[in-house]
């Protein structure tokens, strides 16, 4: 092997290197994976407060089934309920944080490009990236709102303004139960575009990559 | 083409996806169980900070307008049964650590200044019901029993021997009530008569109904209230 050989191959290793590394940032997926979970324990543990009462219908109202609950009964619901929220919440703050320090805001979330490639482009793939980005950027809001009503229900002697907001208590808990549907649809959706957008690599590069 | 090419799923992280849940449910069981009275545990106290500190003791909650009221939304829950009392024995019993225990009658209670509001009732459930109560204000009874130096909690016991403590500030808030009306009539034996407590500021099962004895203290007992012993939170602040 002479010289020019062994740099060719420590070439040919740091590009493998270069090409092997993830594509997201490391702090995108801790707040993804952290985001799954809490959302997760955020989900099922008020599926089982919304059993205590259900918002349609009352006592008499539809029941969810047991399998999709967590807690046991009204007390165990709250208690992961209020533990979880804390880890949901300051996880959403250190990332909106995070992506306003580093600018990721301005080319990691929709924008108008993105919009005109569904306009005007004629790429079907930009498209298909860009149907992604609009849908991915969707749950910061879905989430600032089950956390924003979700206080106002929490609290709602201390933020009156928020029941306000909604016009009544029972408005108030429709959207915050509204939350759910539109979560597990935002998931539905999130999944099948990504891999649709990016495939394998771009599905392996935010779960897997470098985190096991 | 292979047909692993058609599909872009990745099955290495399909079979480990499923392989953790089968743990997952295997484990789930038990290991809930053990995490939830931990979970409760851990976060609990810091939740009762930050309902604390969130707690503005002398600034009364935004009242609503007579028209807001919802007359049929109150649902009547209790823990067990309601109880028998005869009025003309019935005597409020305020005691514990204070200088002057008072036992007074229902006229001497109606004597006392009366205030009326109309708030949010909030149960634990989820269900909420717009209501008008009217009763002696919490504090003047209180004031009147002459509270030791070092008192800090209440205790409220019920004439079904249902039982509830709470934290003073609480207690001192000027919208806590004993309660002998509902929405503008004489409080109905189902919703705590003759006496029940009635405030913006705590969750339903604090607001005891058919409350027969006051008791002040500065420590609070092993059992803090009948529902509390069950694993509710205790200070359950709005």
């Amino acid at each position: 092997m002479n010289s020019t050989d062994s740099t060719q191959v420590a070439k040919l290793q740091g590009l493998k290197e270069k090409t092997s590394r993830s594509l997201q940032a490391f702090p995108a997926k801790v707040f993804h994976w952290v985001n799954i979970i809490s959302l997760m324990v955020m989900l099922m543990s008020g599926l089982q407060i919304y059993n205590a009462n259900p918002v349609f219908g009352g006592r008499e109202g539809w029941h969810i089934p047991q399998f999709f609950l967590l807690g046991g009964w009204l007390a165990g619901g709250r208690h992961w309920h209020f533990a979880a929220m804390w880890v949901f919440s300051l996880n959403l703050l250190w990332y909106g944080v995070y992506v306003l320090v580093t600018q990721r805001w301005q080319h990691r979330f929709v924008g108008g490009n993105d919009v005109k490639a569904l306009q005007v482009g004629k790429n079907p793939k930009r498209k298909i990236y860009a149907w992604h980005r609009i849908v991915y950027t969707s749950i910061i809001p879905i989430l600032l709102l089950a956390l924003f009503t979700g206080v106002g229900m929490y609290k709602p002697a201390q933020f009156p303004w928020i029941v306000e907001c909604f016009g009544d208590w029972f408005a108030l808990r429709v959207v915050h139960f509204a939350t759910v549907p539109l979560v597990i649809g935002f998931a539905i959706a999130h999944s099948l575009l990504s891999l649709k957008a990016g495939g394998e690599r771009l599905v392996n590069s935010m779960l897997w990559d470098e985190m096991l | 083409m292979t047909e692993l090419n058609l599909h872009p799923i990745n099955r290495r992280n399909l079979l480990r996806l499923s392989g953790y849940s089968l743990g997952g449910v295997l484990v789930g069981g038990s290991v809930l169980t053990l995490a939830e009275s931990l979970v409760g545990r851990a976060t609990e106290p810091l939740n009762q900070k930050v309902e604390e500190l969130l707690l503005k003791p002398q600034t009364p909650v935004p009242e609503f307008p007579v028209s807001a009221i919802e007359p049929n939304a109150l649902i009547i829950n209790t823990y067990d049964f309601t109880p028998n009392i005869n009025l003309n024995d019935f005597r409020l019993v305020v005691d514990g650590e204070v200088n002057n225990p008072l036992s007074l009658d229902l006229a001497a209670i109606q004597k006392m200044s009366k205030k009326s509001m109309v708030i949010r009732h909030v149960c634990v459930e989820g269900w909420a019901a717009i209501v008008q109560w009217g009763g002696v204000p919490l504090r003047e009874l209180i004031q009147l029993a002459q509270p030791k130096p070092g008192v800090k909690y209440a205790y409220f016991i019920s004439a079904d021997r249902y039982y509830e403590s709470w934290d003073l500030a609480s207690c001192l808030h000027p919208q806590t009530v004993l309660a002998y009306e509902k929405n503008g009539a004489p409080l109905p034996i189902d919703h705590g008569a003759p006496l029940r407590l009635a405030s913006p500021i705590k969750l339903g099962y604090k607001l005891s109904k058919w409350v027969v004895q006051v008791t002040l203290v500065s420590k609070l007992l092993p059992r803090r209230g009948f529902w509390e012993d069950q694993s509710y939170e205790w200070f359950a602040g709005l």
